[in-house]
């Protein structure tokens, strides 16, 4: 039988998909991994997820502001 | 043309000796086909007659005599308190300039009139809050200009208004006043005819408000406020045009007194002819180009004017702020700043091509690139995620009835991804509905043929069992 599920489609890079993979484990919002750049996810997070992941990479990148501090 | 003082009707044959052979003749052909579609000319047996009436009102137009004052009509007694065309300058950049700093969200200067936040809030180049198109405008206008309801911000198309030039500002800022009359009730008519006499207005000469009608008085009210139009107050019955007026007709950039000129550093005190000098100097070199770019991101800008300043603050880190001059960084976190805004990494690297100082545009590019693909590469990185909303397919039970649905929806163009050996499929919300009953007929067929058979199989075994029975 086919079942059709509403939700929406993500594309993006290997590494973003990690991140979402690992915030999956607290939220469990994936509805169905696709392959390495698309996920399958339920619309309501997807603005969360986008604020998560702003947040996750502003860790992880270097400030040359506050390094001169 | 020569038309206008001919009285007697003009043959053909004598029209097209004033034109040369060739080019000419098509073209008059051409001209005279429109005139007569609008009842201009009219042709009578090989004679050209122009109409009676327009003939009568365009001498009048052209001569300024008549009632209907296509080019305004001077004031005839000198004005007392009687302004130059210093004052009319100061007075137009401080009023176009208070609404730049509006936009760009500094505190310098008085905040605009309500009509300005008004048309502002209307033209989506600010957003503040929410703005129902169907509220009344008015009633909008005082919903904006309150507190409360929160600072109104730039948007990407306000960013776009700021890189442009005053000229074309000043249209633009037209152009959504005409849009805004209806909803206003006024009469474009009226509107547009105040426009383009506005254009042909002389700058210094004072101008009799007495003839213009209610529309137009409030229109001047709205102008006064754009700095568009001077008056000394409210009633008064004279208006002089400004700069801003005068040259919305002409081609030529407005040219105004703070406007960032380097050759212009501490000369404080311009009479109106040097900032006219200065500025046609300038003009001459390249249009005002300040900003010199580093390869190591630092950014310095020879302009005293804070509003420049405020624009590049946008998307500049600013570190330190001189007579003449500010410096600054363009960092991650200024450039996502803007981005946050709206604003985008093309129209930044616009922005400073644009004003790159005259040294800076000897190099090419005029940009150093890594900069320019720093900033490309931040705007790709805030978009990493490229969500489409959808409806996921999947569970097919068989591979025939997976291939015909991927076909079917391929033809539509609506596969986001598909996954064969999977079989599972993503199609985009406009296809699902067609999509889905593309399926459900697909089973239903199956079920209906799976169900004969059974039957057949039936009708089949049916005479076996009855023979063994017996």
């Amino acid at each position: 039988m086919v079942k059709a599920v509403k939700g929406v489609v993500i594309k993006c890079d290997t590494s973003v998909k990690e991140i979402i993979l690992g915030l999956n484990q607290h939220g469990n919002f994936i509805l169905e991994d696709l392959d390495e750049t698309h996920v399958f996810v339920d619309a309501s997070c997807v603005e969360q997820l986008r604020v998560d992941i702003d947040q996750i990479l502003n860790e992880n990148t270097y400030n040359v502001e506050e390094a001169n501090k | 043309m020569s038309c206008l003082y001919l009285n007697a009707p003009v043959s053909v044959v004598e029209l097209k000796s004033w034109f040369k052979e060739g080019t000419g003749t098509s073209k008059l052909l051409e001209a005279m086909q429109r005139l007569e579609a609008l009842y201009i000319f009219s042709d009578e047996r090989g004679y050209y007659t122009m109409h009676a009436t327009f003939l009568q009102e365009f001498r009048n137009a052209l001569t300024g005599g008549g009632t209907s004052q296509s080019f305004g009509l001077a004031t005839s007694t000198p004005d007392k308190h009687h302004v130059d065309i210093a004052f009319l300058d100061e007075y137009a950049t401080q009023q176009w300039e208070a609404i730049l700093h509006f936009m760009v969200g500094t505190t310098e200067g008085k905040p605009p009139c309500k009509g300005v936040l008004n048309l502002l809030g209307r033209s989506g180049l600010m957003t503040g809050g929410s703005h129902p198109a169907s509220m009344d405008p008015r009633e909008y206008a005082t919903h904006i200009g309150r507190q409360d309801l929160g600072v109104p911000k730039i948007t990407h198309k306000g960013f776009q208004f700021l890189l442009q030039d005053i000229n074309t500002q000043v249209w633009a800022f037209l152009l959504q006043y005409l849009n805004m009359a209806e909803s206003l009730n006024m009469d474009l008519v009226e509107v547009l005819n105040f426009f383009f006499q506005l254009g042909s207005l002389e700058l210094g000469n004072d101008y009799s408000s007495e003839t213009l009608t209610d529309t137009q008085t409030h229109l001047l009210e709205d102008l006064k406020a754009y700095g568009i139009v001077y008056q000394r107050k409210r009633g008064s019955r004279r208006f002089y045009p400004t700069r801003l007026a005068t040259t919305l007709t002409s081609g030529t950039p407005v040219m105004l007194g703070s406007h960032t000129n380097p050759n212009r550093i501490g000369a404080t005190a311009n009479s109106a002819d040097g900032a006219m000098s200065a500025g046609a100097g300038a003009e001459e070199n390249d249009d005002h180009g300040f900003v010199i770019l580093e390869t190591n991101y630092r950014i310095y800008a020879y302009t005293d004017s804070p509003l420049q300043i405020a624009v590049l603050n946008l998307f500049v880190h600013l570190r330190d702020r001189f007579p003449n001059m500010v410096t600054g960084v363009v960092t991650r976190d200024s450039i996502r700043q803007a981005l946050s805004k709206g604003i985008t990494a093309d129209q930044i690297i616009t922005y400073l091509t644009s004003h790159a100082h005259p040294q800076m545009k000897k190099n090419t590019p005029i940009l150093p690139l890594t900069v320019v693909d720093q900033i490309r590469l931040w705007e790709i990185e805030k978009n990493r995620l490229r969500p489409t909303p959808g409806w996921l397919y999947s569970q097919f039970n068989r591979q025939a009835d997976f291939d015909a649905t991927l076909e079917y929806a391929s033809e539509l163009g609506v596969v986001i991804w598909s996954n064969p050996k999977r079989r599972m499929v993503c199609i985009t919300s406009q296809g699902h509905s067609p999509v889905g009953s593309y399926v459900k007929s697909l089973i239903a067929r199956h079920r209906e043929q799976r169900s004969e058979q059974q039957q057949q199989q039936h009708h089949h075994q049916q005479p076996h069992v009855a023979s063994i029975a017996s």
